[in-house]
């Protein structure tokens, strides 16, 4: 009993170093887009008003934005609005807090990249499954791995768009992009694009982890004990290649990130991508800057999440395990 | 692998080059010129992928952009290269607590959503070049670099003939220079052909949320007229989705040359 308590005290201190190590990279990130929209050549009150603005307009929008204040001090409030969540107001909509719109817009892009992990892990680990297990032939099987292969590859910013003409356009059997009224099924539909790489991905270390599995001396005992072939896989094999998966998922996040801010922008989808986008049109710095470390953060949820699973999942990861 | 084989591995992408210079050349006019007559025009004998939005011909548009691609993913990759490869190998003859935080640096930049990095470096600028968007990108192409030229060290820092450069006293400097990195080359160019593509990708998906180049001669600016003109005109998307994929499927295959 007490072995195991402290395993799993170990593992909640693995976890919780690696999500201070990716927070220390989200308030990196944080300061390197401070700094660029500060040094880098190009004045941001001119940026936001454009060529034509008077000098009493530009040193309003420097006071409003305190980019009057010398460097040092301007970067110590920053820090501070990091840690108490609060980056100051919208500077377009004046009045709403710039951390209220980005709370706002986490919302939905959330649902979408819980739609596309849980749609994407679910198609990739069946796949996995399907291919190694005895049902189909050594052909079907390579076929599975090349299909994998090539899928995972293909670039979600030209498929994406593409496969939408095909069922939204041709078909009609999913909404149009920009369609109001579109609800479950458009987010459905845009979570099942996004899902599409990661679960090519989940499916190709599936394949490889579940192989390795196949030889374990459980899976024969399994076997020895009269198991029928479906309880086998699904009962017996998963579980234990659930480490590796947490893993890919984890390592892919980024991309489905990226990839969330692509297909907002093509089914004009609220959200951090379309928030992103525009507060770089209008260059709403605050909004700007919140939006990336709310990005930023929900990356560093996820990681320790990851992290967690894989160490509650499989015992070789915890301590005392030879 | 034979020398033969490796040329094969070079024709997807050659052949991409010599059909985008082609159409750049022979161009009736400069890319990215509008005529509105023509706007959404369907592919005809004059004009071969026909017309995208206010009448761009689409030839020159994506052949020009096809060659910008390529020439910033190919240059990206090889400064990912020139950089991570000696920060990889020098981290890991360090050895200790320095091996291990570029190893942990390594996961974390690939695993970061880099896109989102670049949307926010990208809007201190008025209005992002190729020269902007390719430093956004080389911020974080070295990563893979490094990690590979890491794990190969680790393997090689054992071997004989590295002792031997100890035992004479070379430099870690020295070691690194003459006996590590020139064993690495190899086995680490062999990610210059998916960093490429995955280059030749970001910079599609940046065009396409309205972050290319201001002149729009980019395949993400293609693709996006293609989604504004999907019921007009499905070609304008067809061809875009198709430079795309040609692009990065070209750098990939052009990448196992280096095996």
């Amino acid at each position: 009993m007490r072995r195991a308590g402290a395993s799993v005290v170990r593992g909640a201190g693995l976890a919780l170093g690696r999500a201070l190590e990716s927070l220390a990279v989200v308030v990196a990130l944080a300061s390197l887009v401070f700094f660029a929209l500060r040094l880098l050549p190009g004045d941001p009150a001119r940026l936001i008003l454009g060529d034509e603005a008077s000098e009493g307009d530009l040193a309003r929008v420097r006071r409003a934005l305190h980019l009057d204040e010398p460097l040092l001090v301007q970067y110590a409030r920053f820090l501070r609005g990091l840690g108490s969540a609060d980056l100051g107001d919208s500077f377009r909509r004046p009045g709403t807090r710039a951390m209220a719109r980005v709370g706002e817009a986490l919302v939905p892009t959330a649902q979408l990249a819980a739609v596309a992990v849980v749609l994407g892990a679910a198609t990739g680990l069946v796949v996995a499954v399907i291919a190694t297990g005895p049902w189909l032939s050594t052909r079907g099987r390579r076929w599975i791995d090349c299909l994998l292969v090539g899928v995972a590859a293909a670039p979600l910013v030209a498929f994406a768009p593409v496969v939408t003409w095909a069922l939204a356009a041709r078909a009609r059997i999913v909404p149009l992009p920009g369609d109001p009224d579109a609800g479950l099924a458009g987010l459905l539909f845009a979570g099942a694009l996004l899902a599409v790489p990661l679960g090519a991905h989940v499916g190709r270390i599936g394949r490889q982890a579940l192989t390795e599995v196949a030889e374990a001396p459980f899976l024969r005992v399994a076997v020895a004990k009269g198991a029928g072939p479906a309880r086998v896989w699904w009962l017996h094999a998963l579980p234990a290649v659930a480490g590796p998966v947490v893993t890919v998922v984890a390592a892919q996040l980024g991309a489905l990130l990226g990839g969330a801010v692509v297909v907002e922008r093509m089914f004009e989808r609220r959200g951090l991508g379309t928030l992103i986008l525009e507060a770089y049109a209008s260059r709403d710095l605050p909004v700007l800057e919140g939006a990336v470390v709310a990005a930023g953060m929900l990356f560093v949820v996820a990681q320790a999440l990851g992290t967690a699973v894989e160490v509650t999942l499989d015992p070789r990861t915890r301590a005392g395990s030879p | 692998m034979s020398i033969r084989r490796r040329a094969i591995d070079l024709v997807p992408l050659g052949l991409l080059v010599v059909l985008s210079v082609v159409g750049a050349s022979t161009a009736v006019e400069p890319a990215g010129r509008l005529a509105p007559a023509r706007a959404w025009c369907s592919p005809s004998a004059a004009r071969l992928l026909g017309c995208g939005e206010a009448g761009v011909d689409l030839t020159a548009l994506v052949s020009v952009a096809e060659l910008r691609a390529l020439a910033l993913a190919a240059a990206v990759a090889l400064t990912g290269f020139a950089v991570g490869t000696p920060l990889g190998a020098a981290a890991a003859l360090a050895r200790g607590r320095v091996e291990r935080a570029v190893a942990r640096a390594c996961d974390l930049v690939q695993a970061f959503p880099t896109f989102i990095l670049a949307l926010a470096v990208l809007s201190a600028v008025r209005s992002p070049s190729r020269l902007h968007i390719g430093v956004v990108f080389a911020l974080t192409a070295w990563a893979p670099f490094a990690r590979l030229a890491l794990a190969q060290t680790r393997v090689l820092r054992g071997a004989a003939f590295v002792e031997a450069a100890v035992a004479l006293g070379r430099a870690r400097s020295g070691i690194l220079a003459r006996h590590i990195v020139p064993n690495l080359l190899g086995v680490v160019a062999v990610q210059l052909g998916s960093t490429a593509a995955a280059i030749v990708v970001s910079e599609a998906a940046l065009g396409f949320v309205g972050l290319g180049p201001r002149d729009g001669v980019s395949l993400g600016g293609v693709l996006d007229q293609g989604v504004v003109g999907m019921l007009r005109a499905p070609h304008v998307l067809l061809v875009g989705a198709t430079a795309v994929f040609a692009a990065s499927a070209a750098m990939l295959v052009a990448g196992r040359a280096a095996r």
